[in-house]
């Protein structure tokens, strides 16, 4: 048949639809909540997704982080103050895994203090990582202003410093900040770089032990290790705690990623058999990567599968509807019947009618998902993105829904004895 | 004598599936010749309206023969059947069964949905025959804003739109007062007399006096059939 009159029927078709509004538009809401729930299910799963591989990907999927973890204090700790609690990674332990496990391409080493830092009358709690220069870069760490630290740095044992812009309003600096003096432990340290703002996310931030305020300083490791060693003394009330810890972090990278899993087991059984009391942890980025899609990816079927019990409901809905239409149109059918319609005429003619409704009902749904996206993101801070392929996923769902729930009622329309149909008041 | 267009022989028509069916046809022979005007009349419950339907290709007969131009309509397929009533036979109803949807240019056009030609290519033809009923005004009205008359009229336009050889009309004044039924009465007189063949039912005895040929049918079988 020619399209023209394919559009013609479809114009006619829409004609019936618009004769009754009211009940074409319930009709359709059964698709347009069900198209809107697929696809603002989709935008927030996706959205999770997108945030997963970011804070995730920060990390550096080849890499391996081990940090120093306090173990748990023997009961009667209390009464003995003064006491030096050592724990951790040693020196050993990054000598024993540089030359023993294969495949490694750096571990770097990284020292972490709590620290009190002035500047002038104004202080700043912050977090000082005594890190190596392959460390910023390793985690883009970029700076803004100024520099990175630098191998040069390294061997001076140069006392400069790179900070987190945030810092610089809390200790009053408003001007050029680079080449400011900064006091830590009564030592003069000067700031050469400025960190961009683009802190870590919760899980990097975690892996990494990275404060929650992002008060990091960022200083170079030889020059704090040479000068302070690896002990750090805090002062609680009445008592002196002194802890010793050689390594807090080892970044380790891999320099072949499909051994990234062997070499993480390999690390495991070293520590293993070196720290039985496991004042360690190991933290494999692309391991947990990979997990944690798996449960996104269930937890992705599960949504979309709640939301296309709404769509079936709304199919349902217009079947029934279309049902109840043709009862009320058999008197019409009759009449095309006795004007020549053939019986796929009239299967064409209501799967028409079923197909619009639940195209437009789809198309207003991805309007109805957008919008309720928009304010689920506003409302919780969610992440969510909404991708053309739901789109266009949805909108083929709804156009099935529109033939599968259309089927039925259309063939048994064209399936009635014209001549019933045309008495058929 | 013209070969007929319609021809009955013996033709008898059944309803209900189980005994005791109801039987309303019993044993119909007509002729109906090329551009020949019949009228059925009949008290009601005769059966007219079932031979009617049955001369519509819109129901079958349980026994007997129909041709129709000389071709054994039983042998058709339901989409060959389709392709008659849309093609051969206008249908002219008591009731004008217009779809109250559609404008009056559309419910013209709706038989040539299920025909071959395009929509575009018979766009005048339609403001043809609609102008041909009268009608040009009303276009773009609704059925239900035309009085019986005007409905009746769009009805014929309709029936007319894919020109067919034959008419049926089933009291199509039944629902019209005397002025409005002798205009359409005058239009079916004028396509008869443009050559079309008309098979007409009507209970009115001046109404069958305009046709050419009276049939009356009581019970189920033609008592009477002879010149108006
Ligand atoms: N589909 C059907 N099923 C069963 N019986 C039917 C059916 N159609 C018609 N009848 C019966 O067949 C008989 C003839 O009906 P028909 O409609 O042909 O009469 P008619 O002559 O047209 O009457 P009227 O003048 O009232 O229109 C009636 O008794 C009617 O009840
Ligand atoms: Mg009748």
């Amino acid at each position: 048949m020619i399209p023209q009159k394919h559009l013609e029927m479809v114009r006619m078709g829409l004609r019936s639809l618009v004769g009754y509004p009211m009940r074409t538009v319930l009709t359709m809401l059964g698709v347009v909540f069900g198209v809107g729930s697929v696809i603002a299910m989709l935008a927030l799963g996706a959205g999770a997704e997108r945030e997963l591989l970011q804070e995730i990907g920060r990390l550096g999927i080849q890499n391996i982080i081990i940090n120093s973890i306090k173990p748990e204090e023997p009961k009667d700790a209390a009464q003995r103050s003064n006491w030096i609690s050592s724990y951790g990674i040693t020196f050993k332990d990054h000598r024993q895994i540089v030359d023993t496990i294969p495949g490694i391409e750096r571990a770097l080493p990284v020292h972490v203090s709590k620290k009190t830092v002035w500047h002038g009358s104004r202080r700043v709690e912050a977090t000082l990582y005594a890190v190596t220069p392959e460390h910023l870069d390793m985690f883009d760490l970029n700076t803004s202003f100024g520099r990175n630290l630098t191998h040069l740095d390294d061997v001076k044992l140069s006392r400069v410093c790179v900070i987190r812009s945030g810092m610089l309003k809390e200790l009053g600096i408003y001007q050029d900040p680079i080449g400011f003096p900064l006091n830590i432990d009564n030592e003069t340290f000067y700031v050469v770089g400025v960190l961009a703002e683009d802190s870590f996310l919760g899980y990097a931030r975690k892996a990494l032990s990275v404060d929650a305020k992002s008060s990091e300083i960022y200083v170079p490791y030889s020059s704090i290790l040479m000068r302070h060693g690896t002990r750090s003394i805090t002062r609680r009330s009445g008592s002196t705690e002194a802890t010793d810890v050689e390594l807090n972090q080892v970044v380790i990278s891999v320099t072949d990623l499909d051994q990234v899993l062997v070499t993480a087991r390999m690390l495991g059984t070293l520590l293993e058999r070196n720290h039985p009391n496991k004042d360690y942890e190991l933290v494999v980025p692309l391991e947990v990567l990979s997990q944690r899609q798996k449960t996104q990816q269930v937890f992705n079927i599960a949504l979309v599968a709640i939301a296309s019990i709404s769509l079936l409901v709304g199919g349902i809905g217009i079947a029934n509807i279309m049902l109840a239409t043709v009862t009320e149109r058999t008197k019409e059918i009759g009449v095309r019947r006795a004007l020549g319609a053939r019986r796929h005429h009239i299967i064409a003619q209501f799967l028409t009618e079923t197909i619009t409704i639940s195209t437009i009902g789809g198309a207003i749904g991805v309007l109805v998902g957008v919008g309720l996206v928009q304010v689920l993101t506003f409302f919780t801070g969610w992440s969510a993105a909404i991708t053309l392929s739901s789109v266009i996923l949805s909108l083929s769902i709804s156009m099935a829904v529109g033939i599968i729930s259309g089927i039925y009622p259309a063939r048994r329309a064209a399936g009635l004895d014209p001549i019933a149909a045309l008495r058929h008041e | 004598m013209k070969a007929p267009v319609i021809s009955l022989q013996g033709v008898h028509k059944y309803y209900g599936e189980q005994e005791p069916r109801l039987h309303v046809l019993k044993g119909i022979d007509l002729d109906v010749a090329e551009g020949e005007y019949v009228s059925i009349t009949g008290t009601s419950g005769s059966g007219k309206s079932t031979l009617l339907n049955l001369l519509g290709c819109l129901d079958n007969t349980s026994d007997g023969a129909y041709l129709l131009n000389g071709r054994d309509v039983s042998s058709f397929s339901d989409d060959e059947l389709s392709k008659i009533r849309n093609e051969d036979i206008g249908f002219i109803f008591q009731s004008f069964n217009l779809i109250p949807q559609l404008t009056v240019f559309e419910n013209v056009q709706v038989p040539l949905l299920y025909g071959p030609r395009s929509i575009a290519a018979t766009t005048h033809l339609c403001h043809e025959v609609i102008e041909s009923v009268g009608l040009s005004d009303r276009s773009e009205h609704l059925p239900s804003e035309l009085s019986g008359g005007e409905c009746q009229r769009v009805a014929i336009a309709r029936a007319l739109i894919n020109d067919p050889a034959l008419l049926l009309a089933d009291e199509p004044t039944g629902n019209l007062d005397t002025g409005t039924s002798e205009e359409v009465l005058t239009l079916i007189d004028e396509l008869h007399q443009q050559g079309r063949s008309v098979v007409m039912i009507t209970h009115d005895p001046e109404v069958a006096n305009r046709s050419q040929r009276r049939v009356d049918l009581r019970d189920g079988v033609i008592v009477e059939a002879g010149a108006a």
